[in-house]
């Protein structure tokens, strides 16, 4: 692995936020960071098979824009329609709403917390989300729905990388021309390949799991 | 604007936000002759509520002709035509559906969430956050903070649209001390949006991370409170920090207004926006400066416009020039119409009791419901929260907000305590349904 340096004067993007294993904490992302990852965000949202007429429910929060943002620019520059709600509990009803008014080609960003809202909510996942093609469902969740009855694609964050399967049961991907996976023990570890406002070398991302091939399969 | 202002500049766009009022008058004409038939002719709810009053476009001519002939549109109108024809839009969307970029929705703090179609890059109206963040100091190359929900999508554009940086958070209490580290590290100059129950868990995370609030905030010239009002007693808090607060107050969705410097009133802007200051319990006009219902047509967003709608909204408002130069109109949110309470003849809304509550150091954090189950009552009842730390002395907490409301507004009150937990549970996180059906 070449870990390449940091990059410390070039114009921001903006400053997300990663998991260490043990806090959040800032990540500072240059525009020319950014514009790499949209470009690897739109390969993504096309090899879900999302195009022209679809829409896409992105559930993540703000602090993770950094990683969801090339997503995000993926559905748009896809000819896909976006909608967002927040990844908590309380957000469950805004998810419902919207999977009730409108159809929805794929869900992206489930979490354990929003199973639990619509919980309360009284509200079956498996059906709220039989319509829905590809359900992107992160740690936790992916599981829950699995034994509902359900094929979820995993999607699971590795500190500043997305790691998303292309197709249910598939390990998930992050893009490898910008970040390596690794393990310690059974804790996911991170290595950016490229310059990097903030260098990352095998750091902690509190995601557990076995990489296989440089992907992803999440511990159950 | 084309390029960003010099950094000196008191305004982010000069000549739209100090503009005249015949020139703002003829500008509100200009756009409305395009918006008045876009929307008859393309959304469904606008056509069949003209329709209905047997008005066209043809017959509105002037501003006279809008303010006499074209019929109000309201929320609940809205819901309804969404309901009883299944139209997700509520007969709103003014576009071709493939046509949408985003479907974003409102917060849902009164009732179901409603969908906010929008089609991005294009129609855009002016850049009103930009010219509000502008006057409130931020500039280019600054680092701004922004905490806040993702539901109504990217927000964070503006920041980056002005040259900024955006630190992103989310809104909630437990992302207070990497605020505080984050704002001792980058110095950023804005911060959005830092509500009430933000600002006590801050005073909580400086606390435990032997952090001074002074410092943390040190470097911003604005912070912005938005989606519910602030009370006095948290408004002391982080005025003790230094920190200068600026409102921003969506108005029944159709509209947005942001403090200025001068801090007399929140500026709207009328190259987006036309609005009406109507009896609340009629059609009249208002002067400005009495209460009134505000009223406000689009002129702007082609997508799903909004035409002559009533808001509910409690205002005042002022067309005078402000002291900071820009000659925008001005608005003072006083409540909703649908939360107002009459008890023993005296009008009770929310705000009117919120900083006595907020006063007893157990509510400190504000939460509190009006339960309403009619607009006339004999009884004001009150369901407020109180922190956990309390519930072994909850009968003087009782007697102390009795005391508070009582003193606030002339009305005993029938007070409910609950935790605060329960109460935060009801709504959008950490911001509640201030008027409760029981």
């Amino acid at each position: 692995v070449t870990v390449t340096g940091e990059t410390t004067d070039a114009p921001l993007w903006g400053v997300g936020s990663y998991h260490d294993g043990t806090r959040v904490v800032a990540w500072p992302i240059s525009q020319a960071e950014m514009d790499r990852d949209l470009r690897a965000g739109a390969r993504v949202v096309a090899e879900l098979g999302i195009g022209p007429g679809g829409r896409v429910l992105h559930c993540s929060m703000l602090s993770e824009a950094g990683q969801f943002w090339p997503l995000v620019v993926g559905t748009m520059l896809a000819g896909a329609q976006l909608s967002c709600a927040d990844a908590t509990a309380g957000e469950a009803a805004r998810v419902a709403m919207f999977l009730r008014r409108l159809p929805y080609d794929a869900v992206l960003g489930l979490t354990p917390a929003l199973l639990d809202g619509l919980g309360e909510l009284r509200v079956d996942p498996a059906e709220l989300l039989a319509g829905v093609r590809v359900v992107g469902a992160r740690p936790g969740a992916a599981a829950r729905l699995r034994e509902a009855g359900l094929a979820p694609h995993d999607l699971v964050l590795c500190g500043p990388a997305l790691a998303v399967a292309r197709a249910p049961g598939e390990p998930a991907r992050v893009d490898t021309d910008e970040w390596e996976l690794d393990t310690d023990g059974d804790t996911v570890v991170v290595t950016s390949r490229r310059p990097r406002t903030r260098r990352f070398a095998r750091t902690p991302t509190g995601a557990r799991g076995v990489v296989v091939d440089g992907a992803l399969v999440p511990a159950a | 604007v084309t390029a960003l202002p010099a950094a000196d500049s008191v305004y982010f766009d000069a000549g739209a936000e100090t503009m005249s009022r015949q020139e703002l008058d003829a500008l509100q004409w200009s756009l409305l002759e395009e918006m008045l038939p876009h929307a008859y002719e393309h959304a469904p709810l606008v056509r069949a509520t003209w329709n209905a009053a047997g008005v066209t476009p043809r017959d509105v001519r002037s501003m006279d002709d809008l303010r006499e002939r074209v019929p109000f549109v309201s929320k609940d109108a809205i819901r309804r035509f969404r309901d009883e024809r299944g139209d997700p839009f509520g007969g709103l969307l003014a576009v071709p559906l493939e046509e949408l970029t985003a479907v974003m929705s409102t917060s849902g703090t009164t009732g179901d969430p409603t969908l906010v179609p929008e089609q991005w890059g294009r129609g855009r109206g002016p850049a009103a956050l930009a010219r509000d963040f502008w006057g409130m100091g931020v500039r280019p190359g600054d680092h701004v903070s922004l905490v806040l929900f993702t539901f109504r999508g990217p927000t964070y554009g503006f920041v980056q649209g002005m040259g900024g940086v955006p630190l992103l958070f989310d809104f909630k209490p437990d992302e207070m001390r990497r605020l505080a580290e984050a704002s001792l590290e980058y110095r950023p100059t804005g911060l959005y949006n830092f509500g009430s129950a933000l600002i006590h868990a801050m005073a909580e995370a400086c606390d435990a991370a032997g952090l001074d609030p002074t410092d943390v905030f040190a470097s911003y010239r604005g912070v912005v409170f938005a989606g519910e009002p602030l009370g006095r007693r948290s408004r002391a808090v982080a005025e003790a920090w230094g920190v200068e607060l600026f409102e921003h107050t969506g108005v029944g969705d159709a509209m947005y207004a942001f403090e200025c410097s001068r801090h007399d009133g929140l500026h709207y802007w009328e190259d987006a926006v036309l609005v009406e200051a109507l009896a609340p319990d009629g059609d009249a006009p208002v002067p400005d400066g009495e209460r009134a219902e505000l009223v406000a047509t689009t002129l702007f967003n082609r997508v799903a416009p909004l035409v002559r709608y009533r808001s509910d909204d409690l205002v005042r408002i002022s067309r005078e020039r402000c002291a900071c130069g820009r000659t925008h109109g001005r608005v003072w949110p006083i409540g909703r119409k649908g939360d107002e309470v009459v008890v023993a003849g005296r009008s009770v809304l929310p705000l009117d009791v919120w900083d006595a509550i907020e006063g007893v150091d157990a509510c400190a954090r504000g939460l509190f419901q009006v339960v309403r189950t009619a607009r006339e009552a004999d009884v004001l009842r009150l369901r407020v929260g109180y922190a956990p730390a309390w519930a072994a002395r909850l009968g003087p907490v009782h007697d102390d907000v009795c005391g508070a409301v009582e003193a606030a507004v002339g009305v005993v009150p029938e007070v409910e305590l609950v935790e605060d937990a329960a109460l935060l549970r009801l709504g959008p996180p950490h911001k509640i349904p201030r008027v409760a059906a029981r």
